[in-house]
């Protein structure tokens, strides 16, 4: 049974700095079993790098807590974090060419589950995910993102994600370029694979994939800071109006009588 | 694991007339051939070391790769007494475990070379080099003894010589295998025709030796109208081999070569490596796939000549350095005049696996004629962070995450070698992959 009080996801005054440049400058998040969250703020905000720093990214220094099942994670290599349940999918996933597709994705299943999956059971699983997401078998043969389309690889992000089953699966900017047939497939491969033992945080800065996936709560990422966290209203009204309203100031006051919905938000998601 | 020093030799080892002639006699030679090999010791005694301004030889010391005059003197004696000669030995031991596993033909010079039923029957005739005058008019055809100083010391003083012919029109669905281990001072000559219109996959495997094991081959392919020639050399030398390999293919009207190289082995390995395209609708395609570690240092060379228009040649060589090992490509495409209507293609590109490591390429192009499509490519660059990071969050640790990028790296020549030597190529890749990670 899982302790309904703890958070699957918690990172605790989470700073981010590359080449001395501070770009994260205190985030705390909480996110329960079962829930999903949306992480919103414009271009240059440093949600991605909030995100790769949650996911290991050697490259950044990172100062704070990250923790997953209340396990401090912030120590370990991506591959560990990886192994234990954690997903980035990737805004820009990466291409590596000469490694196709499936040898690709055995090997990360393998790595995931501790143990070589038999190749009939994997090719059982990948023709599934291919089927729910409307991926041709093709892309089996195919090398990793190489010559992908920008609907491709977010396909292919989620795809991964089917397959490797993360207890907590971050996505940055997976709806970003894609046409609305694309986002309904991505949006019901999320929904999908989401479930009340696992966690999503959606990092976007569209409003879009929201009609789609349903997030229990909302946060607005400014300057490498939330600057305020409510339920799904908050991303509507930020498609009506836009970022420029949250300058600091009011950020401030409306976190703290937005406390109360998060607070409800949470309360429901343990309830 | 002791890491061997390059161990030069001060000067150009000296051959003397008398060597060469009891050499020829007690390897039961045809008059021809020590006429010829006298002629290649004159080359060779006019040759002085290759200039070191030069590219081809700027990051390789030719000292390194010569045996010194003691062991020259000491082997080749020993080849014409006919005793202690510790080829054959390592060759029937080598001989002996190729044997067990696979049922490919093959064959070794020193060790009484065979042949399997399926070659015999299809009319496939080896023999020690030049016993009959029947060679005269095929040596030297593609790599002549004024080739250079490691062409003339071979053409005087080979001590394993074999011709392999392959009858016009035969399809074989076997590869030979020619296997060369390394001895102490090793010259094996390879002498291989294959006939019009004939179709053939030749492996040429360099192996064995140990420490201080000095080799000088060289390998002619005569590529007749209309024939296919797959050649795959795999160079698995021990560790502290010094070696420098010459292949040419001379391809005539409308024969087609493709040469697959995998090097892994030895303390200094030279290779060079190229396509005579001698006939128009002739086609040559070399491809190379190079790991090295520890302190290795490979040299790879390779050339299109383009003497005929209608000509087609490409280059991919993939070369992936780890520890402190050391990697030179230079790669000539020399298109004559009177070539036009010619096309050549030469890629070279390196992965450094660590901050030792060191690569550099260098395409050398001499175009004398203007209707001609012809591009090259070089990259030299370490492994990508970011694709680290994105094999990394999917659970692959750095070992595993290197390996798989390495083969992909490699997979444009790995896919493209004869399905024969596919598994044998990729156990070498494994074993040295795994090796290179182990020691990152
Ligand atoms: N490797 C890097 N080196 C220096 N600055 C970076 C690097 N990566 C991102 N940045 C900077 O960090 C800020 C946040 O970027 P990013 O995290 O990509 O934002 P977002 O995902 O919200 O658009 C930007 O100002 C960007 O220029
Ligand atoms: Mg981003």
């Amino acid at each position: 049974m899982t302790d309904q009080r703890r958070p699957l996801f918690a990172c605790r005054n989470l700073r981010v700095a590359i080449e001395d440049k501070q770009i994260v400058k205190g985030a705390d998040l909480e996110i329960y079993a079962g829930q999903k969250h949306a992480l919103m703020g414009p271009n240059g905000s440093g949600k991605s790098t909030l995100a790769a720093a949650l996911m290991g990214h050697p490259a950044y220094q990172v100062e704070g807590e990250i923790l997953l099942e209340g396990k401090p994670i912030q120590e370990l290599p991506a591959h560990e974090r990886a192994r234990l349940g954690m997903f980035l999918g990737f805004q820009y996933p990466v291409a590596v060419p000469g490694v196709s597709v499936a040898n690709f994705l055995r090997a990360a299943v393998s790595a995931r589950r501790g143990e070589a999956v038999p190749i009939k059971e994997f090719r059982r699983e990948l023709f599934a995910g291919f089927e729910a997401l409307r991926i041709d078998r093709s892309f089996a043969g195919r090398y990793l993102n190489d010559g992908f389309s920008g609907g491709e690889k977010k396909r292919l992000e989620i795809l991964q994600m089917l397959l490797l089953k993360p207890s907590f699966a971050l996505l940055d900017e997976t709806d970003s370029g894609l046409d609305i047939d694309a986002l309904k497939v991505v949006s019901e491969g999320v929904n999908l694979a989401a479930g009340p033992h696992n966690a999503t945080l959606l990092v976007t800065h569209y409003q879009r994939i929201l009609d789609y996936v349903k997030p229990d709560v909302v946060h607005v990422f400014m300057d490498g800071r939330i600057v305020r966290s409510g339920g799904p209203e908050l991303a509507v009204e930020l498609e009506a109006r836009g970022y420029d309203w949250l300058d600091e100031a009011t950020a401030i006051e409306a976190n703290e009588t937005d406390t109360a919905a998060v607070a409800a938000a949470d309360t429901a998601a343990k309830g | 694991m002791a890491e061997s020093a390059v161990l030069s030799v001060a000067s150009k080892p000296t051959v003397s007339t008398e060597m060469v002639t009891a050499l020829s006699r007690t390897l039961g030679e045809h008059p021809g051939a020590l006429a010829w090999r006298l002629r290649a010791l004159a080359r060779y005694d006019a040759l002085t070391l290759p200039n070191r301004t030069e590219q081809r030889w700027r990051y390789t010391d030719p000292l390194a790769l010569l045996p010194s005059a003691e062991a020259l003197l000491r082997k080749l004696t020993s080849a014409a007494s006919g005793s202690g000669n510790e080829t054959a030995q390592q060759a029937a031991a080598e001989w002996k475990r190729l044997r067990d596993d696979e049922p490919a033909v093959l064959l070794m010079p020193g060790d009484g070379p065979r042949l399997n039923a399926a070659a015999e029957a299809a009319g496939v005739a080896i023999a020690p080099l030049w016993q009959t005058d029947a060679d005269e008019e095929l040596i030297g055809r593609a790599v002549p003894a004024a080739a250079g100083l490691f062409a003339a010391l071979n053409g005087a003083a080979w001590n394993a010589g074999m011709t392999v012919r392959i009858p016009a029109g035969v399809e074989l669905d076997q590869p030979l295998r020619i296997v060369l281990p390394a001895a102490a001072v090793s010259l094996p000559r390879l002498l291989i025709e294959v006939g019009p219109q004939a179709i053939a996959t030749v492996i040429e495997e360099h192996c064995g030796g140990a420490a201080e094991s000095r080799v000088v081959s060289v390998t002619e392919l005569l590529i007749r109208p209309g024939a296919r020639l797959h050649h795959v050399l795999v160079q698995r030398w021990q560790d502290g081999v010094h070696g420098h390999m010459t292949v040419r293919g001379r391809i005539e009207r409308d024969a087609h070569f493709s040469s697959a190289t995998a090097a892994f082995g030895g303390r200094v390995s030279k290779l060079d490596l190229g396509g005579i395209l001698a006939g128009a609708g002739a086609h040559s395609e070399l491809r190379g796939v190079v790991l090295g570690d520890r302190r290795q240092h490979f040299d790879h060379h390779t050339l299109h000549h383009h003497l005929s228009g209608n000509t087609r040649s490409d280059i991919d060589f993939k070369v992936a350095m780890a520890g402190r090992s050391r990697s030179t490509y230079t790669g000539l495409i020399r298109i004559e005049p009177d070539a036009p209507q010619s096309e050549a293609y030469q890629e070279n590109r390196n992965l450094l696996l660590s901050a030792g490591s060191r690569a550099d390429s260098i395409p050398e192009l001499e175009i004398l004629t203007d209707e001609v499509s012809c591009s090259h490519g070089a990259t030299v660059a370490p492994i990508d962070p970011e694709q680290l990071f994105y094999l990394g969050s999917r659970g692959l640790g750095t070992d595993e995450a290197i390996q798989l990028i390495v083969r992909g790296f490699i997979a444009s020549v790995m896919d493209r070698l004869p399905e024969t030597v596919q598994t044998t190529v990729a156990e070498l890749v494994s074993a040295r992959l795994v090796r290179v990670t182990g020691g990152i």
